[in-house]
């Protein structure tokens, strides 16, 4: 039998970033994926005949670039598509649309407001300069601000001058944008409701939270993350679904001698005294390696695959309060033919863009405020993509898949989920997509209903929540997924996280992975 | 007329920068504006503002309610919180054994995070990005640096689930985090207003006292006061010279602080041609939206009463705010009853949006009391909506706070990061009102920064 230097916990495509930096370093590395297919959340599967969907995750934005580069995943089959606008229909027939290219933007910005469209070119300007001001700190391994140790205290004073470094109008953007709402944030810069609702409505994603809760703003800047890098369009779409993000990603690993294992469910972490010593699957089988590292999320890896017993109070009570609180749904159809707006009839380049279901702030509001009382939203947000306009190949010729994203449907139901509950939120779905696109309900060949219950059921994400736990100030840099333990180790030597429940969180954008398998190598493993 | 000073306002903070002043050499002359409504001074008075000048010795009463706060039970009784530890924890056991237990511990942790505060609260806002500053946050150890950490950002909902289990002592200490905010409890920065409404007090009280300060500073000696409201602050080649009354006379000076809020000052009473136009753009951008109305109720015998609260949960909270997020008024309000020894009744009712009629709110509120009064039939009532308060109290759009305590607007960034060390871009002109760090509801500390920051600047 094979031994391995380490072994990665889940194929997700933090764990298989992981694999991949590590593998490349000339480490032995096995990965153990519990379902028969890797990605995790960033999978495509023909999940009716024909139909091949993104299932969950469904568009690629943070992906970073040092990573794409240093994979060179474009050369592992990553081929990514841009999405070219986002569409916003009004309930009066009208529509706001955002187009990239940006003489037409501005001219459709000032048919709803001249004001909004003189502000969008300055607003645009300072996220790309809060973008640059965040992006060092999503590569950084976040220091413990309590420790005395010599390397915490060269990282914290490394971090002031960094942030002295930004100037101090840059600093207090930084602070604005990362203790307000979106929606105060937008108000102001923008009049219109359309647009301010469409932004702000990004805030929220994957969050149990309103476009007016404090600490939405934050989330604005990831728009605008991408685009600076110029290495690719910010907001695309992965050819053949968000799976080939991650088949790229396994290539790059496989290709520098790491073994993926599907179907190999790990039970817990096998320890010997305090160390880390290998896995023991499910059925039984043990597997030794001095390092393991969990791309599962925080309370799995700890709670579930460790043991409370064997992990210091403290950390197992910060890990009970850490918070998921899943509130997004999926659901995706299979549609006989293209849709067709009321706003804009017929086909057209606003089909090959985002389609966001967010007329007005009070709308999202009101969205919330019915899941914070463990209802789902009776008119939710929705954010639309339809994957065959750009990529013919996931739908049979002349047919479509279209993948929307819901919020909110919180994973802690009044009365829990059941089949029944799933469906008439799919119902809820599909009636207010028709209020703005009719002919939708009669070109719906399969329809395919994902609640919070369902992704952590089948993907094993804790309360659905699909960054692996709320990304909100204090579950963020030092506090993620625990203070002390922010930094990819855990009181167990030898076990390591990498997944999305640790710094700088989730997205699709692998930085976890990547963080994590320079910290391993740092410690010289 | 070289080191004149004139202080618009009469307020706790005005007062005490005008004295400060005062002791440094200059020649003061307080402008009343806004009115004393007899209500007394809501807030601590920090410890450096009581020995400068001596308040202990020239009459200063301090009045600390006990028990702090009551919030009827739904099973008969009331849910009360004393500054004494142990009656607390007694009251709280009755609710919730587990509760009870953790109560000591809760106020412990807290009342080292507000010594925090504290510190930081009695001197201009500290650069958070200097060595002083980290190595002043070091000194809270791991336990209390991480608590800082986390809280700040946090929902006093989340807060509160993570200690307790009742629903009565959530909302009544959820009350504290929402109070005279346009935020429910569930809103993220609400954890740190429990704090600042701790800061000052003992451990386990998590409301700031009332005392006459106002009027023991008003009756000391060494400043001048001159009636009649000012209309507007005289600039000259970007320099105070002096104020004008709405009598239309002038009073020259080298030097005007102004207690209104900094929209008032920097845009109304100072001609706003003098600002940049971004600053002038964030300056109309602080937030300072109303939520407050008061109403009065005059009963014929004592109520059994001095505090009652009516907030039985955190969602009850939430869905009062609700209301008020769509331009309404709260249907159930979040009420907070205190009774004097004339048996007046002041009624603090939460949320009630800034410009919103509502003609059957008094009735609601005497509804939602009437069953805890006692007996005691209401005599005479009367309400100040939020425009009455901004009118009679001088909040500005009916918040006490002048903007906002959030915390994008607190600190190093309140209310603006350009104008947070007390100075304006017009040479000569200080801001000393609530709308400064540390924010309302302490009494005399943004005065005192703001003297401070002057006698400092004085070559």
């Amino acid at each position: 039998m094979r031994s391995y230097e380490v072994i990665v916990i889940g194929g997700g495509h933090n764990g298989l970033v992981c694999a991949a930096y590590l593998a490349r370093a000339g480490r032995k590395v096995l990965v153990l994926e519990r379902r028969s297919r890797i990605g995790g959340a960033a999978l495509t599967e023909e999940v009716f005949p024909g139909f091949r969907f993104s299932v969950f995750s469904y568009v690629v934005s943070l992906l970073r670039p040092e990573i794409i580069r240093e994979l060179e995943l474009p050369r592992h089959g990553l081929h990514i598509l841009p999405l070219e606008s986002t569409l916003t229909p009004l309930p009066n027939g009208d529509y706001l649309a955002q187009w990239n290219d940006h003489d037409q933007n501005r001219r459709e910005l000032a048919r709803h407001s001249l004001r909004d469209a003189e502000a969008y070119d300055e607003f645009g300007r300072l996220m790309h300069q809060m973008s640059r001001a965040v992006k060092p700190l999503l590569g950084m391994t976040p220091p413990d601000p309590a420790s005395f140790s010599l390397k915490d205290l060269l990282g914290l004073a490394r971090l002031g001058r960094y942030f002295k470094g930004l100037g101090k109008g840059e600093f207090h953007a930084l602070h604005k944008l990362l203790t307000m709402s979106s929606a105060d944030y937008l108000d102001e810069w923008f009049e219109s409701e359309a647009l301010k609702a469409t932004k702000s409505a990004s805030g929220t994603i994957g969050t149990l939270l309103g476009p007016r809760s404090p600490g939405t703003a934050y989330v604005l800047l990831h728009h605008y993350m991408g685009e600076i890098d110029g290495v690719f369009r910010a907001w695309g779409f992965a050819k053949g679904g968000n799976g080939s993000v991650s088949q790229a990603i396994a290539a790059a690993a496989t290709a520098s001698g790491a073994v993926i294992r599907t179907e190999a469910p790990v039970a817990r972490v096998l320890l010997a005294g305090s160390r880390a010593s290998g896995v023991v699957l499910e059925g039984g089988e043990e597997i030794r390696a001095p390092t393991v590292i969990s791309g599962a999320d925080p309370r799995r890896t700890f709670l579930d695959l460790v043991g409370e017993k064997h992990l210091p109070g403290e950390l197992v009570a910060s890990i009970r309060r850490f918070k998921f609180r899943g509130a997004s749904c999926k659901v995706n159809l299979a549609l006989s033919e293209a849709p067709s707006f009321t706003c804009l009839p017929g086909p057209g380049a606003h089909l090959r863009g985002a389609i966001s279901i967010s007329p007005s702030v009070a709308y999202l509001e009101r969205a919330y405020d019915e899941a914070k009382y463990g209802e789902p939203s009776r008119r939710p947000y929705m954010d639309i993509v339809i994957p065959s306009m750009i990529d013919p190949a996931m739908a049979p010729p002349g047919k479509h898949v279209m993948s929307i994203f819901v919020q909110y449907a919180p994973y802690a139901v009044n009365g829990g989920w059941s089949d029944a509950r799933r469906e008439a939120f799919g119902d809820t779905v599909i009636e207010t997509l028709a209020e703005y696109a009719p002919s939708i309900k009669s070109a719906i060949l399969h329809r395919q209903v994902i609640t919070p219950a369902d992704i952590e059921r089948s993907l094993g994400l804790s309360e659905g929540n699909i960054f692996q736990g709320e990304l909100t100030l204090q579950q963020m840099f030092f506090l993620r997924p625990a203070p002390a333990w922010s930094q990819y180790r855990t009181p167990i030597a030898g076990l390591y996280q990498c997944g999305a429940g640790t710094h700088p969180g989730g997205g699709v954008m692998g930085a976890p992975g990547r963080n994590a398998a320079l910290t391993v190598l740092a410690d010289g493993r | 007329m070289s080191s004149r000073a004139i202080v618009i306002g009469s307020g706790a903070n005005e007062l005490v920068a005008a004295h400060r002043l005062a002791r440094g050499g200059f020649q003061v002359i307080v402008s009343g504006e806004g009115s004393d409504s007899g209500h007394g001074d809501i807030g601590w008075a920090p410890p450096q503002v009581i020995r400068a000048f001596a308040l202990e010795r020239n009459g200063l009463v301090i009045d600390r309610p006990d028990p702090w706060a009551a919030a009827p039970l739904a099973a008969g009784g009331r849910l009360e919180l004393w500054c004494d530890m142990a009656r607390s924890v007694e009251s709280i056991r009755r609710l919730s054994p587990r509760d009870a237990a953790k109560w000591p511990e809760f106020c412990a942790r807290m009342a080292c995070l507000a010594g925090f505060l504290e510190a930081i609260y009695q001197r201009a806002p500290p650069d958070p990005l200097s060595l002083k500053f980290a190595l002043h946050a070091r000194l809270l150890g791991r336990q209390g640096l991480v608590d800082l950490l986390r809280l700040l950002p946090m929902s006093v909902a989340e807060l509160l689930d993570d200690w307790f289990e009742s629903d009565a002592l959530k909302g009544l200490l959820g009350a504290a985090g929402v109070m005279h905010l346009a935020q429910g409890p569930r809103s993220g920065g609400t954890a740190f207003r429990l704090l600042h409404h701790h800061v000052g007090s003992p451990p386990g009280v998590f409301r700031p006292p009332r005392s006459n300060i106002r009027k023991v500073l008003a009756k000391l000696p060494g400043i001048e006061t001159r009636a009649g409201k000012a209309r507007s602050i005289a600039v000259r080649e970007g320099r105070v010279v002096g104020v004008v009354l709405e009598s239309g006379d002038e009073i020259p000076a080298s030097m005007v602080l102004s207690g209104a809020d900094p929209r008032r000052t920097l845009l109304e009473l100072a001609d706003p041609g003098w600002l940049d136009p971004e600053l002038s753009r964030s300056v109309q951008h602080v937030r300072r939206r109303g939520v407050v109305a008061r109403v009065t109720l005059e009963l014929d015998r004592s109520p059994g009463f001095s505090t009652l609260a009516i907030a039985p949960s955190l969602d009850y909270l939430e869905r009062a705010c609700d209301d008020a997020k769509y331009g309404g008024v709260s249907r159930l309000p979040y009420l907070e009853a205190c009774c004097d020894e004339r048996h007046r009744v002041e009624v603090h009712v939460q949320y009630v949006p800034f410009g919103v009629e509502d003609a059957g709110l008094v009735e609601r509120v005497v509804k939602a009391l009437s069953a805890h009064l006692g007996g005691a039939a209401v005599a005479a009532r009367a309400v100040s909506m939020p425009a009455d308060l901004e009118e009679r109290e001088g909040w500005p759009g009916g918040q006490l706070h002048h903007a906002e305590l959030t915390l994008d607007q607190a600190l190093w960034m309140r209310p603006v990061p350009q104008l947070a060390r007390y100075r304006t871009p017009i040479a000569g002109l200080w801001l000393c009102g609530p709308a400064m760090h540390p924010g309302g509801g302490i009494a005399g500390a943004c005065g005192w920064n703001c003297a401070g920051e002057i006698l400092a600047s004085r070559p």
